[in-house]
C-alpha cells in the first residue's frame, strides 16, 4: 500500500476514526508492520487514555497493537504491566494518567501491548520534540476524536481517517459525512505571524487587526454571543474562536452585512461542532474559515463493514469515496494482503 | 511545626516559598515538612549548609557541574511509595524495580558530581552501588531496566520461541503456542520480581534515607538559588542564653526589604524603601500616618523571622536574629464568615490565644492595629490591657495603633510617613508612594500623628466629605 510514501516525509503521524468500528487500530497496526519492515525508527503513544474506545476503570476492550523490536513506546504504568512484549523501561514520567504515570520504554522482543497517553496537546508536542531530538523517525500517536480528549491530533504533521459503514450504511451518506470532515481537516492554516500574535488568546473572542494585533473582544465565551453585539468588528473582520465554535456562532456572523470579508479562525478543527448545512451557508454567503494548526491529511482509509453487520461493496465503496475527497482512499480489511 | 503550617500565614511568605525553584516532588514534599528549628545550632547547621552551596554556585566555573546534579534531579521519580512497599516486606513490580534503580543511580550520579565541589560531606549520600549492581546484571551502567534474561536460566530460551512464534501468530496453533508461552514467561517474571525485592527488603532504610538526601539537596539548591537571585543575606543568630552582663538579645536588620512588595513596586517602576529596624525583647507601638507601611513593615518581619528558622537566608543587607518559639500573625485577614464569626470575634481570640501563649513561650508577636473594629472607648481599653500584659513578657510584640495616650510606659516607634519635600513633582493618588518616608523614628510622644485628613485629600476624596469632617473637628 503506497500511502506510507506520503508519511515518511513527516516526522509524527496521528491516525484517527471518524467512528467506532472504523477500523483505526487495524490501520494502526498496519501502519507499524510497514513502518518496521522499512526499518523506520519509530515511536508510537496515544492521545489520553479515554481514547474512543478504553473503558479507564476497567482498562479493557481497547485493541492491542503490535510493536515491534526497537519501537519506542509511551503509555501508562498499568497497560505496561499488561503487555505482552518484552521491553526495558527508559524513563517515568511524574504526569499521572487514571492508569497510572506515563513511562517510555523501548521493545525488545515484538508483541502486543496496550496504548494509553497524555490528554493535553502541550505535552504531546514535547513528546514528539523529544523523540525528534532522539534521532525518532517517526512519532505515531493513536489519535481521538473526541470531545472528551483535550489533546488535539492537529498536534501530528499528518494524518490518517478511518471511515466506514459504521459511519453510515448508506454510501452517499457516508461519503458526505466523511467529505464534510475532510473539508474540516483541510481548512487553510493561517501564517505563523498570526499564530503567534494569537498565543495570548487562550479563551473567549479575539480579533486581529490590520496589524496583526491580537485583541480580546471581552466575551467571555462564544456561546454567550448573540447579534446584538453591534461592535463585534472594531478592530477588523479578522476574529479568533479559542474555543469551541457552535452553529450558534457560524449563525450570528453568516447574518451579518459584513460576511463577506468575515474570516473566523478556529484552533483546529477538532473545536468546529457545527452541521453541514451551516458551515456550507455560512462559506456561500462569503464567509471564510482557518485554523491555527493543521494536519497533512495523508490517507483515507474506509471499513467497509458496519458493526450491525451490514457491507458495502468494498471496491464501489472506495473508488467512490476516493472521487468525492480527491485523496487516496483505502480497504481497511484488504491492506494487509 | 513544619512550614506547610505556616504557608498560609502571610502572603508575602507564601510569595517566597512559591518561588523556590524546586525540580522534584520529592524536594516538594521536603520543603512542605521542613521543621521549624528553634535551637540556634541546629539553625546555624542549616545556613552553614546553605552558605556552602550558595560560594559553589557563585563561581561561573562550577555551573556546569551544578546543572549535572539538577539534571540528575530532575530524573528522580517520586518514589516515596515503592520505597514505603520495600519497607513492608513486599513484592515490587518491574516498573518499580525501575524506580529502586533509578533511585541508585541518581545517588551515585549526585555523589560523583558533589565530589569536585567539595559538596560529598553536605550532601551524605549512602552508597546503594550493590542495589545498582543487582539491578544491572548486565552491568550496562544505565538507568534502564526490564526483567534481564540473566535473571533466570529458563528466560533466554523461553524468549527465543516467543520471538519465533510472533512471527506467525496467524497460525491459530501458534497463537495458542504463544499465549501459553506468554503465561509461562510471566510466571517466570514474577519470581524473578519476587526474589529481586526480597534481595532488597533489607536496603529500604538505606533508599528511603538517599531519597530523602536527594530532596534535601535539591531543597538546597533552590534555598541558595533565590537567596543569591533576590540579595538575601545570611542571619546571625542571638545566642539562646546570654549572662546577665552582655547586653540584652535582640534582633536587628538593616535594609530589610518585603520582595512581594519590591517586585511589585519594580514592575509598576515606583520606588522601594528598605528599613532599619531594631526590637528588644518586649512591647513595640508602631505608629505612623495611614499609608505609611505599618502593617507593611510587621508582615516584613514576621517573614525574615520564618525564614531564618526555616533555614533560609533573609531578605535585608543584615539581620541578627533572635530565635522564638512561633511567629504569630495578628493582621486582621483573620475574618471568616464560613465560622460565623465577625472580624472583631475572630481578632479577639487570636489576640487571647497570645496573650495565653506568651506566658510560657518566646514569640514573635505582630498584632496590626488591634481592637479598631469596635468602640473606640473599649477598644482603647483593649489595647492597652494587652500592652500592659505583652510589655513584661519575654517575647517581641510589635502593635501597630491609632489610638492616643495609651499610657503604656513601653517602646514607640514611628514611621516618619508623608513629606513633601521629598520628591520634585505634582502630588497625585498614584505617586503618592514617592512622597513617603518609610523610615522609623523613635517617638517618645504619647499621641499619634493625625493625618488621615491630609492623606484624604491627597487621595481626592470627595471635597463635601473632607470640609465636614474639618467642621466636626473644629467642634469638638
Amino acid at each position: 500500500m503506497p500511502f506510507l510514501k506520503n508519511i515518511l516525509s513527516s516526522r509524527s503521524l496521528s491516525i484517527v476514526g471518524l467512528e467506532k468500528n472504523t477500523g483505526k487500530t487495524v490501520c494502526l497496526n498496519y501502519v507499524l508492520r510497514r513502518l518496521h519492515e522499512l526499518g523506520v525508527s519509530t515511536a508510537v503513544t496515544s492521545i489520553g487514555v479515554d481514547g474512543e474506545q478504553t473503558d479507564s476503570v476497567y482498562a479493557t476492550a481497547k485493541p492491542e497493537v503490535t510493536l515491534y523490536e526497537g519501537m519506542y513506546l509511551i503509555t501508562s504504568e498499568r497497560h505496561y504491566l499488561q503487555r505482552r512484549c518484552v521491553s526495558e523501561i527508559l524513563d517515568l514520567s511524574n504526569q499521572r494518567t487514571a492508569l497510572g504515570r506515563l513511562l517510555t520504554a523501548r521493545i525488545l522482543s515484538s508483541g502486543k501491548a496496550l496504548i494509553s497517553g497524555a490528554a493535553a496537546t502541550a505535552i504531546l508536542a514535547q513528546q514528539i520534540e523529544h523523540f525528534k531530538q532522539q534521532g525518532i523517525q517517526l512519532t505515531v500517536i493513536d489519535g481521538a476524536l473526541s470531545r472528551l480528549s483535550l489533546a488535539s491530533p492537529t498536534v501530528t504533521d499528518s494524518m490518517i481517517l478511518a471511515t466506514g459503514a459504521a459511519v453510515s450504511p448508506n454510501l452517499q451518506q457516508l461519503i458526505s459525512k466523511t467529505r464534510f470532515v475532510c473539508r474540516l481537516i483541510d481548512l487553510p492554516e493561517v501564517e505563523p505571524a498570526i499564530r503567534t500574535a494569537l498565543y495570548q488568546a487562550t479563551s473567549g473572542l479575539w480579533a486581529l487587526d490590520s496589524d496583526g494585533l491580537a485583541h480580546d473582544l471581552n466575551i467571555p465565551s462564544v456561546f454567550m454571543l448573540s447579534s446584538a453585539n453591534s461592535d463585534l468588528f472594531r478592530y477588523g473582520t479578522t476574529l479568533f474562536a479559542s474555543g469551541a465554535v457552535s452553529d450558534r456562532l457560524l449563525k450570528i456572523l453568516a447574518a451579518k452585512e459584513e460576511i463577506k470579508q468575515i474570516t473566523l479562525i478556529v484552533r483546529d478543527f477538532t473545536k468546529l461542532f457545527v452541521t453541514p448545512e451551516v458551515y456550507n451557508d455560512f462559506v456561500r454567503r462569503g464567509g471564510s474559515l482557518m485554523a491555527l494548526r493543521k494536519s497533512h491529511l495523508a490517507a483515507v482509509t474506509l471499513n467497509p463493514t458496519s458493526p450491525h453487520g451490514y457491507a458495502l461493496d468494498s471496491h464501489t465503496a472506495t473508488q467512490a469515496l476516493s472521487d468525492a475527497l480527491n485523496l487516496p482512499v483505502y480497504d481497511v480489511m484488504k491492506i494487509e494482503q | 511545626m513544619i512550614l506547610r503550617d505556616k504557608l498560609q500565614s502571610d502572603p508575602g511568605f507564601q510569595y517566597i516559598i512559591d518561588s523556590l525553584n524546586l525540580i522534584s516532588a520529592a524536594g516538594r514534599r521536603a520543603l512542605l515538612d521542613f521543621p521549624f528549628l528553634t535551637t540556634p545550632e541546629a539553625v546555624n547547621a542549616e545556613l552553614d549548609n546553605l552558605e556552602t552551596v550558595i560560594d559553589v554556585i557563585s563561581v561561573t566555573d562550577n555551573l556546569h557541574t551544578v546543572s549535572e546534579i539538577k539534571h540528575h534531579l530532575m530524573c528522580l521519580h517520586d518514589s516515596q511509595g515503592t520505597v514505603a512497599n520495600l519497607s513492608q516486606h513486599s513484592v515490587i513490580n518491574e516498573v518499580e524495580l525501575f524506580e529502586v534503580k533509578n533511585i541508585a543511580y541518581t545517588a551515585a550520579a549526585v555523589s560523583r558530581s558533589a565530589e569536585p565541589l567539595g559538596l560529598k560531606e553536605i550532601f551524605s549520600l549512602p552508597d546503594l552501588s550493590d542495589v545498582f549492581s543487582l539491578l544491572d546484571p548486565d552491568n550496562t551502567g544505565l538507568p534502564h531496566f526490564y526483567i534481564y534474561d540473566s535473571y533466570h536460566p529458563d528466560l533466554p530460551d523461553i524468549r527465543k520461541r516467543l520471538k519465533q512464534l510472533q512471527a506467525r501468530t496467524d497460525d491459530p496453533e501458534a497463537a495458542t503456542l504463544y499465549a501459553d508461552l506468554f503465561a509461562q514467561h510471566n510466571d517466570i517474571q514474577h519470581s524473578v520480581e519476587a526474589k529481586l525485592s526480597q534481595q532488597l527488603w533489607a536496603s529500604a532504610d538505606r533508599l528511603a534515607l538517599a531519597v530523602k538526601r536527594l530532596a534535601y539537596i535539591d531543597l538546597l539548591f533552590a534555598k541558595a538559588g533565590l537567596a543569591s537571585a533576590w540579595n538575601f543575606t545570611r542571619p546571625q543568630i542571638a545566642p539562646a542564653k546570654q549572662p546577665a552582663e552582655e547586653p540584652q538579645v535582640i534582633t536587628q536588620y538593616k535594609g530589610l526589604f518585603n520582595p512581594r512588595l519590591l517586585h511589585r513596586n519594580q514592575e509598576h517602576r515606583l520606588r522601594y524603601q528598605p528599613i532599619d529596624i531594631i526590637v528588644h525583647p518586649g512591647l513595640y507601638l508602631i505608629t505612623g500616618a495611614n499609608m505609611a507601611g505599618k502593617t507593611v513593615l510587621l508582615k516584613t518581619l514576621g517573614i525574615a523571622q520564618l525564614l531564618t528558622q526555616f533555614g533560609m537566608y533573609v531578605p535585608a543587607e543584615s539581620a541578627t536574629v533572635s530565635l522564638v518559639d512561633d511567629v504569630i500573625f495578628c493582621i486582621g485577614d483573620e475574618q471568616n464568615e464560613m465560622n460565623g464569626l465577625s472580624s472583631f470575634a475572630s481578632e479577639i481570640i487570636k489576640i487571647s490565644e497570645v496573650v495565653q501563649l506568651s506566658a510560657s513561650q518566646r514569640l514573635l508577636i505582630l498584632i496590626d492595629e488591634p481592637a479598631r473594629t469596635t468602640n473606640p472607648v473599649e477598644g482603647k481599653a483593649i489595647v492597652q490591657a494587652l500592652s500592659d500584659i505583652l510589655i513584661s513578657r519575654n517575647s517581641f510584640s510589635l502593635i501597630t495603633t491609632h489610638y492616643s495616650q495609651l499610657g503604656v510606659p513601653c517602646r514607640r516607634l514611628r514611621i516618619a510617613g508623608f513629606r513633601e519635600d521629598l520628591a520634585n513633582a505634582t502630588l497625585s493618588p498614584e505617586n503618592i508612594n514617592l512622597f513617603m518616608d518609610y523610615s522609623l523614628v523613635e517617638d517618645n510622644s504619647d499621641t499619634v500623628p493625625q493625618e488621615a485628613l491630609r492623606i484624604a485629600t491627597l487621595l481626592r476624596c470627595d471635597e463635601s466629605l473632607i470640609q465636614k469632617a474639618l467642621q466636626h473637628l473644629k467642634n469638638q
